[in-house]
């Protein structure tokens, strides 16, 4: 247990980078943001996943590759650049250039399913940063977005709720990184495609791919946003038309 | 517009067993209650999307606006999608609840976790659970969260019972001891309509009672150094 002491009069760890309540405050942070626990609406979308399974191209092997691509080639270029440039912005106090990144990632989202769902989704992370953690960047933020300044995306919403944690960026993006990668591989377990097994030994394995997207995720600037999965994106229109659906994206 | 906010819209959790009759009843009440001055919305967790919504907007054409009825996705979770995680559905409410500012009843419609489904707090004010006659007279004795928590209990599709061998009186002793002192119960035909004026009495009476989840509250039971956070503010922030 943390003595009182440690914590500022806010109940948010005192913001030394080095002092063990700032790391132990920021990684619990980190935990319950990647939690499954955490109501972040994820376990509703497949990113295209729902799809792929209609098709019969799920097998655990195929999962691991089109995650990985989707990691690498999609999500990684795109939400997780925006995590980082969006904290970067965040913890300099300016929040018009967070919208710029936010307008940015809903420009470069093709398809209508991930484009209108990462709104959806971002919208609610925002009232319950406002709500619950009482998050005066959030609540700044979605004054914006309601009044149609900003899209407010699932990412952005996220990076300003981890700007709150203080949680550091690289360990914010690859956070994100995860939590898409454990909702892909969930939804493939809902659907009976893999099993527990398999979904573990994917998500473990994962783990240089989510490394290094991280790493190119650092690396980007706002223009630099932007990534390319073609065969994902034609799977996701598919599903806009799909009969049976258990996803919404 | 905020779900948890100030609206008054008195919004009724709609639960139990898939083919129990949640969605027949809650096509047999939308007349009732728009006669009584209601204006209801209806949003539905289906298995697979949109079954539901597209029955209720089928059965309610020229009474009810399609566009008044959503489904939403629960990825194959429905109890999540109204307990654990509402995300989604307090998303559907808020655009519904938008586009129609006049609504002040909403029906949550989910066949979630058979019976053990509950709503979160967030979602609903009132919550009622349906069974029906043909899962076994012995339903309200098993019990579950759903029998013995909700606000109302519907027994329904009471003509049924002579051809599946179920006998009422062992459901309604069954009903009496499962229900806590004084919940309503009642047995419903959503067919013929018997019941169904309890169960809108139950909705009237219940409206008039507003319920407050308000999170702040939670922060005067945690410890000093915790709940600081309900201050106006007067710290430094770092942005």
């Amino acid at each position: 247990m943390v003595s009182g002491n440690e914590y500022s009069s806010n109940g948010r760890p005192h913001p030394e980078p080095h002092s063990r309540a700032t790391q132990l405050g920021s990684f619990l942070g980190s935990l319950q943001l990647a939690d499954t626990f955490f109501p972040s609406g994820l376990f509703t979308l497949s990113h295209g996943i729902e799809s792929f399974a209609q098709a019969g191209l799920i097998t655990p092997q195929s999962l691991a590759a089109v995650v990985a691509d989707l990691v690498r080639a999609s999500v990684g270029p795109s939400d997780a650049a925006g995590v980082a440039l969006a904290m970067r912005a965040a913890q300099s106090g300016d929040l018009e250039a967070v919208a710029q990144i936010d307008r940015r990632l809903t420009a470069i989202k093709i398809t209508r399913e991930p484009r209108e769902t990462s709104i959806r989704l971002g919208r609610q992370l925002l009232g319950l940063s406002r709500d619950v953690f009482d998050s005066e960047r959030s609540r700044s933020y979605l004054a914006l977005v309601n009044d149609r300044a900003a899209p407010g995306n699932q990412a952005i919403a996220l990076a300003l709720l981890k700007a709150d944690f203080q949680i550091p960026v690289a360990e914010a993006v690859a956070g994100e990184l995860y939590s898409f990668a454990a909702s892909c591989i969930g939804a493939a377990v809902r659907m009976s495609e893999i099993d527990h097994r398999n979904a573990q030994r994917i998500l473990y394995l994962l783990r240089p791919v989510i490394e290094a997207a991280t790493n190119d995720a650092l690396s980007r600037s706002l223009h630099e946003i932007g990534g390319s999965a073609p065969f994902v994106e034609l799977m996701s229109m598919r599903h806009e038309e799909a009969e049976l659906r258990l996803f919404s994206s | 517009m905020s779900v948890i906010g100030e609206r008054s819209v008195f919004k009724v959790g709609v639960g139990g067993p898939v083919g129990s009759g949640k969605t027949a009843l809650i096509e047999a009440l939308i007349p009732m209650t728009i006669e009584r001055g209601f204006s209801p919305v209806v949003v539905t967790n289906d298995i697979y999307t949109q079954l539901d919504a597209e029955h209720v907007r089928a059965a309610l054409d020229g009474i009810l606006s399609a566009d008044r009825v959503v489904g939403v996705e629960t990825g194959s979770c429905p109890h999540t999608a109204v307990r654990d995680d509402p995300t989604a559905n307090i998303a559907a409410m808020e655009e519904l609840l938008d586009k129609f500012p006049d609504a002040d009843l909403l029906f949550l419609e989910s066949g979630g976790d058979n019976l053990t489904l509950t709503f979160s707090p967030t979602l609903v004010d009132a919550y009622i659970f349906v069974i029906d006659v043909a899962e076994g007279d012995d339903i309200p004795r098993k019990k579950g969260p759903g029998i013995t928590h909700s606000d109302l209990l519907v027994i329904n599709k009471v003509d049924l019972a002579p051809y599946v061998r179920v006998d009422l009186e062992v459901m309604r002793a069954g009903a009496e001891s499962a229900r806590p002192d004084g919940s309503p119960w009642v047995m419903t035909n959503s067919l013929t309509g018997e019941g169904l004026d309890q169960v809108l009495e139950f909705i009237a009476s219940t409206s008039k009672s507003g319920r407050s989840d308000d999170v702040r509250q939670l922060l005067a039971a945690l410890p000093p150094h915790d709940h600081s956070h309900s201050h106006d503010h007067e710290h430094a922030h770092t942005h």
